[in-house]
């Protein structure tokens, strides 16, 4: 077996590989990366936990290591499933596409060595090198999208430069109070260290890069705009991946330094600081899910949905009970697959049609009828309805957030988990119902090699959705290595203090209710099949069925309650304007275009200069 | 007819269809203002399961009232064509029977049965609402005898039925909304 | 056994929700001072419907239907009847709460997948009617479920040994009652289907075999939601008083609706945003301080 540190240096020789076979040939540049992180996902499945090696040294008696959690193996599982069935995805979807692919394939690549590094290494310097690797190679896909998605790479960069430098700084703080680095040490220290307030500080920066990564209010804003002018299939890999790492910096912060320890109570049992960060999610719940309903582009309407999904995942492991942080964890892996195959199947609708634009489409579900199956089963996840896997997490939360009394939170994630239906139903009916449009007649199904990856993710979502035991059975490893009691299961029964579920039985009752409804459908009168346009308008005769879709201003009731939101981009967009404006100030002083401003200055200065006698 | 013979299975369907009328009212005459004491509480039409429905799609029984011009014709074929099987269909006021007043009109159309099966006329200018009750329950007498069979009239004579349709409408050369 | 125990529920379920459906008719007829069907009528008007020659606009169409009723098949079998309970410990609040979306989410797809916009105008009402009424509900019941810590509906039934959970608490019962009537799309809250305005919406496309599929799913839909009431809210009851309890519960929903005219959508969530809401959260703030009567 091939060791950790092995197979990043693979990763990062493999991406000038990738580079220079893609520019021979695009699909098998886009094959070896394929192989490649299939490969990773091999190692990393079989690798032991507990494993440690020596990466490098660089700071005086601190060594370098990466080595093998729980927590870090599952994120890293996730996130490489992810990653590699995009990465087959996208073989296909490469050859169309007028990005460059080259560029694209080796800094798919670097990005994954990064990832790999964030999720095994073993200090918080390791990390941070290893992350700004992954933001480095992630950062230079997305100007590859969509006219506007320069300015969205920047937006991305500079969010996730705030949370990574409140991140650094807040270790090296640690390196100047205690002289190490490691999460073990630190945890202890941590725990020994009288200062609430150096605490305090250290967990909410070292929280923060997880905040600016997972979108997390008041860092929300470069979602929309990063994963909706992304390249579309690697908007998945955004959504899907980039976001979970995000979230294993939040569950380390909470986790791994135990909050729970290090500060007393403040409410049933969560520490201030997590009802803190359970607030910062709560508000994110609330954003996500109102402005994903106005959205009228559906990639933009998925990332707004990424925002509140990230704030379950903060509330689940914000509570920090058993039950609470399986849920949160649960859903790093509901939500990554979710996203994933939400993006996919969008992928494939643009890849065919060329627009995100929900009211320019219709009737897809005609056409692209395995694209549909993909995006129905997504949302049904997303949306949190059994039996799929996306309400096992969603009911674990609620579970604790009931246990804990935190009524407030609870109302907000309903609020979250019904505005979800809204949501998602907002492109199923505009993009895929509903009357097909008559430029889009002769559109066809994407290649098979496009469906063999979102069909896969059905796949799994509903087998993890009836039989959860290997999700949880990690989850129960993990808590176990955090110090948090484990949560009890057998198999398909899921037990709480609440209450419990067998998913198999319930997944049972639908196929038997399904197969009931089937037998009624048979015995009666057999319908007559109609075409679309054979509708009920009134007696109306109608010549463009095209306008007889429902699709612009698809909430516009409820949107309209809240039109005058305010707005935290509006915000930092007049920031920009403010320093912009400063700079041009400045500028407009000092640069003159006629010579006279130029003598003017440098007068001065000599002045200055004689002045102080230098 | 030959077309009468039902199997137990029509029979018994029958009975039900009998008792639970769904109607969609195709309102443009002024006899409408016959359908609201019908169904309100001095007479009360759902007494007989009977009841006003949205869409075509519901309905068991058009019910026209008044004349029909050219125009409205053309939309009332539409609707009746899109009504589930089986189908009925109650004309409502001298208009639809013979024309009435309009007899003599350019503008609308005489008899209703050239154009679409009609299963029952209400004779009258305008035929009051104890009038309507006796026609529901003679309509109820005929689905439970098998004799309103209008549908069936419709479906076998389909091309008598069109070409009056397109006599008395004319063809149309433009497609859109505003020439039909 | 748990067989013939889902059989005894799905079987209670149709015959029960149909016969207090014509009921409904009635005393809405006598509200209105009209003589009204007779009891059955709503048996006659399925079977009619069934028996007809329908259209269909395609599979996803007949696929919807099929979800919607499933779904909701599925969830009214997880719910507690009285003592005749199907799965006993595993009839949990969420599950049934979140099951039920399946079949609503069946419903909306397979008519939006009719292709007619009105059908669409009526199913994003819908949407926006349940994020008004689903929050309040939850809400009044987390309390309950936080009161008696176990989110078993026959647990909750079982633990009401002294009083009625109604009378412990009261706000939480009338927060849970008023979103009962918006979860039946009773008069005040019937927005999605008002067949005047967008030409009965969702079931615009529907005819003959679907709408009698699609009248069985909504008759079960209105015993899984009143059962949940009668069954957290109205003490411990074998299967006799339990339906007894229901025809009450049905009964008072009834005359309510009787009497009252339509909301307009955005006033449909902005009542429930505002008064169940807060109420609700005043019910949950008496649990949180033990004022529980």
């Amino acid at each position: 077996m091939i060791s950790l540190t092995n197979l990043i240096l693979v990763f990062l020789i493999g991406s000038i590989v990738s580079y220079l076979l893609t520019k021979a040939n695009k699909i098998l540049g886009s094959i070896f990366n394929f192989l490649l992180i299939s490969y990773a996902l091999y190692v990393v499945w079989n690798i032991k936990v507990g494993h440690e090696e020596v990466l490098f040294r660089i700071l005086r008696d601190v060594e370098r290591t990466l080595k093998v959690t729980n927590l870090g193996k599952y994120f890293a599982i996730v996130s490489l499933i992810v990653i590699s069935f995009v990465a087959f995805f996208i073989i296909e979807w490469i050859r169309k596409k007028d990005i460059k692919p080259a560029a694209f394939n080796s800094f798919l690549l670097l990005m994954v060595s990064g990832i790999l590094g964030v999720f095994f290494s073993n200090d918080l310097l390791t990390l941070y090198i290893f992350w700004e690797i992954a933001v480095l190679g992630s950062f230079l896909i997305v100007p590859m999208g969509k006219k506007e998605s320069k300015r969205a790479a920047i937006i991305y960069v500079v969010t996730s430069a705030i949370g990574s430098y409140m991140y650094l700084f807040a270790t090296f703080s640690i390196y100047q109070r205690y002289g190490i680095l490691s999460f073990e040490q630190v945890s202890q220290y941590l725990a020994n260290d009288s200062s609430n307030l150096f605490k305090w500080f250290v967990i909410l920066f070292i929280a923060s890069a997880g905040i600016a990564k997972s979108g997390i209010f008041p860092l929300h804003t470069w979602l929309r705009i990063t994963h909706g002018n992304a390249p579309d299939a690697f908007s998945a890999v955004l959504s899907g991946q980039l976001v979970k790492m995000g979230s294993y910096v939040l569950a380390i912060a909470l986790s791994v330094f135990p909050t729970t320890q290090l500060f007393s109570s403040f409410y049933h049992g969560v520490p201030l600081l997590n009802y803190v960060l359970i607030w910062l999610g709560n508000i994110s719940i609330l954003i996500g899910t109102f402005m994903a309903i106005r959205q009228n582009d559906m990639k933009q309407l998925i990332a707004f949905s990424s925002i509140a999904n990230g704030g379950y995942i903060l509330v689940g492991l914000g509570i920090m009970n058993s039950i609470g942080y399986a849920g949160g964890l649960f859903h790093v892996f509901n939500h990554a697959i979710a996203a994933a195959m939400i993006f996919l199947s969008f992928a494939a609708v643009v890849y065919r049609t060329g627009t995100t634009k929900i009211d320019e489409m219709g009737g897809l579900i005609w056409r692209m009828p395995w694209t549909f199956v993909t995006y129905l089963v997504g949302i049904i996840s997303l949306a949190g309805i059994p039996p799929t896997s996306g309400f096992i997490s969603k009911w674990m939360i609620f579970s604790s957030l009931v246990s804990k009394g935190m009524f407030i939170t609870l109302a907000i994630t309903f609020i979250g988990s019904v505005g979800s239906f809204l949501y998602v139903f907002r492109p199923l009916a505009g993009v895929f119902l509903g009357q097909l449009k008559r430029k889009h007649s002769d559109v066809k199904e994407v290649p098979i090699i496009m469906l063999v990856p979102m069909l896969l993710f059905v796949i799994l979502t509903i087998l993890i959705g009836v039989y959860p035991k290997p999700v949880l059975d990690s989850i129960v490893s993990i808590e176990n290595e955090v110090g948090i009691k484990a949560i009890e299961h057998s198999g398909t029964i899921i037990k709480t203090p609440l209450g419990q579920w067998n998913t198999l039985t319930v997944f049972t009752m639908f196929s038997v209710g399904f197969i009931i409804a089937a037998i009624l459908y048979m015995i009666f009168p057999k319908g007559k099949k109609v075409d679309l346009t054979d509708q009920y308008t009134g007696g109306e005769y109608l010549y463009n069925y095209d306008l007889y879709h429902y699709a612009t201003g698809f909430y516009r009731f409820i949107e309209r309650l809240y039109d005058k939101h305010p707005s935290f981009e509006k915000l930092y967009e007049k920031l920009v304007s403010f320093f912009r404006y400063i700079g041009y100030f400045t500028y407009k002083l000092v640069y003159k275009t006629s010579p006279s401003g130029y003598v003017f200055w440098i007068t001065i200065v000599i002045l200055i200069l004689f002045w102080v006698r230098w | 007819m030959s077309t009468n013979e039902r199997s137990i299975w029509e029979k018994i369907a029958d009975q039900l269809r009998s008792k639970s009328l769904w109607m969609l009212h195709y309102c443009t005459g002024c006899g409408a203002i016959e359908l609201p004491p019908s169904m309100t509480s001095r007479f009360d039409m759902e007494r007989f399961g009977m009841g006003p429905m949205a869409t075509p799609r519901q309905a068991d029984i058009l019910f026209i009232t008044g004349y029909l011009s050219a125009k409205t014709l053309r939309r009332v074929i539409y609707t009746y064509e899109q009504m589930p099987e089986p189908k009925y269909v109650i004309g409502f006021g001298s208009c639809t029977l013979n024309g009435g007043i309009y007899y003599d009109s350019y503008a609308t159309i005489n008899r209703l049965d050239y154009y679409i099966p009609v299963d029952l006329y209400i004779a009258g200018c305008m035929p009051r609402p104890e009038a309507l009750l006796e026609a529901f329950n003679e309509l109820m007498r005929m689905i439970r005898k098998g004799e309103a069979n209008g549908w069936k009239r419709y479906k076998e004579n389909y091309e008598w039925y069109k070409q009056n349709q397109l006599r008395s409408l004319g063809e149309v050369f433009i497609h859109d909304e505003f020439h039909e | 056994m748990t067989v013939l125990r889902v059989i005894a529920v799905l079987l209670t379920g149709f015959f029960v929700g149909l016969t207090l459906e014509g009921i409904a008719r009635k005393i809405m007829a006598r509200v209105q001072r009209r003589y009204g069907p007779p009891w059955y009528q709503n048996f006659i008007d399925v079977f009619k419907a069934l028996s007809k020659r329908g259209i269909s606009h395609g599979w996803i169409f007949d696929f919807g239907i099929l979800m919607a009723l499933g779904g909701v098949i599925a969830t009214l079998a997880f719910v507690p009847l009285g003592d005749l309970v199907a799965f006993p410990g595993l009839d949990n609040i969420f599950i049934i709460v979140y099951l039920f979306a399946v079949g609503a989410l069946g419903m909306a797809m397979g008519m939006v997948g009719s292709g007619n916009p009105n059908a669409s105008i009526g199913v994003a009402r819908a949407l926006t009617q349940m994020l008004g009424y689903e929050v309040p509900y939850l809400v009044a019941i987390a309390g309950v479920l936080y009161y008696y810590k176990t989110s078993s509906v026959s647990g909750l039934m079982m633990a009401q040994q002294d009083t009625w959970t109604l009378f412990k608490m009261p706000i939480g019962g009338i927060v849970a009652f008023i979103s009962l009537l918006g979860m039946l799309g009773k008069k005040p809250f019937d927005t999605p289907i008002a067949p005047a305005e967008i030409a009965s919406g969702p079931m615009v496309e529907l005819s003959a075999k679907y709408m009698g599929l699609l009248m069985l799913m909504h008759t079960f839909s209105i015993f899984v939601e009143i059962s949940l009431f009668v069954d957290i809210f109205l003490g411990i009851s074998n299967y006799l008083t339990f339906l007894l309890k229901f025809t009450v519960v049905w009964i008072i929903a009834t005359l309510i609706s009787a009497v009252l005219p339509r909301f307009r959508i955005e006033q449909v969530v902005k009542f429930y945003w505002k008064v169940p809401l807060s109420l609700a959260f005043v019910q949950v703030l008496f649990v949180l301080l033990g004022w529980v009567f």
